[in-house]
């Protein structure tokens, strides 16, 4: 039974999504602040979170930043707003995905399934990128110093996808699909920061990539 | 009635009124002048005549015959004619006047003892005579003097003034040039500024100069008029924002509580089940509602920049074709791209454009059965992209309509259709608008309607 931690301060919406989420099987642990959430995820291991953005006290962003140190579990946020620098910012503070409200209650369930579903890949093999040692098969990128670089599971994914290819562009809409499992909702946004957030952590230069490489409107290819 | 320009009515007034100042100046300028200079000739004249008259008298006391010699170097001397008529007589007939210039009424009065004096015109030259009786000899003496040398002296003069007349309406017509062109151009900018407003360009404001006061209060006022305007629009949109941003948590609440009820739909009565649908569904018009209101609030207030990207067009209207095919669970129309079209570049928000697309689709799926296919095809420097469908197409009176907000055609009156939100073609115009773009609806191929979206080409992509 997935472990489900809702983080949102609406009583009204809380009680909706812990009775949606029970209806569909899961064991649901729910706070109205980010200070709540931290302290509960902490006993209770949650599989995946809900984070809504506008909480009193500590920001939806921190208690995102908050878990992200904790874990590597799925993160969704709630957000009110569907403001671009707004769903930056939230993808950035380590969220794997968003939804806005008013959202359709399917869809958010849908998002969290496939999130849930999603499993590392682990048939791509080794591969080089620099002074990079990627190992999908122990989902874990080493230095060559030896130091281990910190991935998110979505992160891994997109890199290991993208190597799958070959040097071929995998398009946003392909990587949507791949990388979260949704076939038909999420934007390009959600491809485009993970993107921006894989580079800052894999590329000499950010600025100027030379793996992850943007192909201009079509989408993304890795360079190996 | 269409009014005359005020430009043209200020230049015309200070033209004309320049030039009846100046004409009357110079026409009063002309009589005095005249005036005093004929009257001091004629001073001069009569003077002369009293001292010829004189002479003559003395002459004919003391030696007559010497008259002749004297009325000779008289006539010598000065410019005039003389005459000279003793017992009804005319002694001398002088060179340059004859005696018919001497009318018989100045005659009779001098031979009646009074000297007389009269200007008059004598065979279309001006003359001045002059008669004096001289009644111990039974004698009239008569001088005529030619005014023709004053003629010159005048004519001169009248052209002078003629010209001085004309340098001065002249002079009027650039002063009204110039009046008008202060007074207007600043008529001319507010007008100016108030059209680019109205079609759309709200920081348009009138720059505030050194110029008349008058100027500059109308300026500041139009400034002041225009960013009070700004401020409400922005306040009305801000509005219809914050209503439908604290409508998304009671929503929110609503939607997922219906779906606990959907899990639970087995254990509900039939007509629990029946309300339940209807609930979901009039839920699911009211989230589309509010997301709408949502969008078009964002790109009325200004409030979410567009991210503008230069993308194929081709792949882009493909990706957006499935995408929002997926979306509403609806077929996805084929794309295809008439020959010669390449592969060109447009510049748009990439999540507005895909938001055109699948609003085109939704519209289509739901008042045409389906689209039909996405044409694209080159124009010169724009790219047409053509949503086609095989409905009843939409009236030629409904076509400027429909992209109206909550314009409802025929269309949707006449079938029970699934209702849309009525906002889907108006932010499908907004945005192509933001893209620098059209959208029209004419007949498609198919024999329903085509919405065709014309987008400036970028440039074309290297193979």
């Amino acid at each position: 039974m997935p472990r489900i931690l809702i983080v949102e301060d609406d009583d009204h919406i809380r009680t909706a999504l812990r009775l949606m989420f029970e209806g569909e099987g899961f064991s649901v642990d729910d706070a109205s602040t980010g200070e709540l959430g931290i302290a509960l995820f902490s006993r209770m291991a949650s599989d995946i979170a809900i984070v809504d953005v506008m909480l009193p006290g500590m920001s939806g962003f921190e208690t995102c930043e908050n878990l992200r140190v904790q874990s590597d579990l799925p993160i969704v946020i709630v957000s009110a707003r569907d403001d671009t620098a707004d769903v930056v910012l939230g993808l950035e503070s380590g969220a794997d995905d968003y939804v806005t409200k008013p959202f359709v209650p399917e869809e958010l369930l849908a998002r969290v399934k496939a999130h849930l579903r999603r499993r590392p890949d682990k048939s791509t093999n080794a591969f080089s990128l620099g002074d990079l040692q990627v190992i999908p098969d122990e989902g874990i990128v080493r230095h060559r110093d030896g130091a281990e670089l910190h991935l998110t599971s979505t992160e891994f994914r997109l890199l290991t996808d993208l190597a799958s290819m070959n040097g071929k562009v995998l398009s946003r809409e392909d990587l949507l699909e791949r990388v979260w499992g949704y076939d038909y909702f999420g934007d390009s946004r959600l491809v485009d920061v993970h993107i921006r957030r894989l580079r800052m952590k894999i590329e000499p230069d950010p600025a100027n990539p030379t793996f992850l490489v943007t192909v201009r409107g079509t989408g993304y290819k890795l360079v190996i | 009635m269409r009014r005359r320009s005020l430009r043209l009515r200020l230049l015309v007034t200070f033209g004309l009124g320049a030039l009846v100042l100046s004409s009357l100046f110079a026409s009063l300028t002309y009589i005095g002048v005249q005036h005093l200079l004929v009257s001091n000739r004629q001073q001069n004249d009569l003077r002369q005549t009293y001292a010829n008259a004189a002479l003559v008298r003395n002459t004919l006391y003391t030696s007559p015959p010497e008259l002749a010699n004297l009325l000779n170097s008289i006539q010598n001397a000065t410019s005039s004619s003389v005459l000279v008529q003793t017992h009804h007589q005319w002694l001398s007939r002088s060179f340059g006047a004859s005696t018919t210039d001497v009318s018989p009424t100045i005659v009779k009065t001098v031979i009646a003892g009074h000297a007389i004096e009269q200007t008059l015109l004598s065979k279309g030259r001006l003359i001045f005579v002059v008669g004096v009786p001289i009644p111990a000899v039974e004698t009239q003496f008569f001088e005529v003097f030619q005014l023709n040398s004053l003629d010159h002296t005048l004519r001169l003069l009248l052209l002078v003034l003629i010209a001085g007349a004309l340098l001065t309406s002249l002079v009027g017509i650039s002063g009204g040039l110039w009046v008008s062109r202060r007074a207007v151009r600043p008529l001319e900018e507010v007008s100016l500024a108030a059209a680019m407003i109205a079609d759309g360009a709200l920081n348009t404001r009138l720059v505030v100069t050194r110029a008349d006061r008058e100027v500059q209060r109308l300026t500041e006022s139009f400034n002041q008029m225009v960013s009070r305007l700004v401020e409400r629009l922005e306040r009305d949109a801000r509005f219809a924002s914050d209503v439908s941003h604290e409508m998304r948590s009671p929503l929110t609440t609503l939607a997922t509580t219906a779906s606990v009820l959907q899990q639970h739909r087995e254990e509900l009565s039939p007509a629990a089940r029946e309300s339940l649908d209807l609930l979901l569904a009039d839920l699911s018009i009211f989230q589309s509602l509010v997301e709408d209101l949502l969008e078009m609030a964002r790109s009325d207030a200004g409030a979410v920049p567009l991210v503008m990207e230069t993308v194929p067009a081709i792949e882009l209207v493909r990706q957006s074709a499935r995408s929002g095919a997926r979306r509403h669970g609806i077929d996805e129309p084929s794309v295809l791209v008439e020959k010669g079209t390449g592969e060109p570049l447009v510049s748009v928000d990439r999540r507005r454009f895909e938001r055109v697309i699948t609003n085109l689709i939704d519209n289509a799926h739901r008042y045409a059965q389906g689209a039909v296919a996405i044409r694209i095809a080159r124009e010169g420097r724009q790219l047409a992209i053509n949503v086609d469908d095989a409905g009843s197409g939409v009236a030629s009176e409904e076509r400027e309509q429909v992209f109206e907000r909550f314009f409802r055609g025929r269309a949707a009156h006449d079938r029970g259709i699934a209702r849309g939100t009525g906002l889907g073609l108006a932010l499908v115009r907004d945005h192509v608008r933001a893209f620098g773009g059209t959208i029209t609806v004419e007949d498609s191929p198919d024999g329903g309607a085509r919405f065709q979206i014309m987008l400036p080409v970028v440039l074309e992509e290297r193979e």
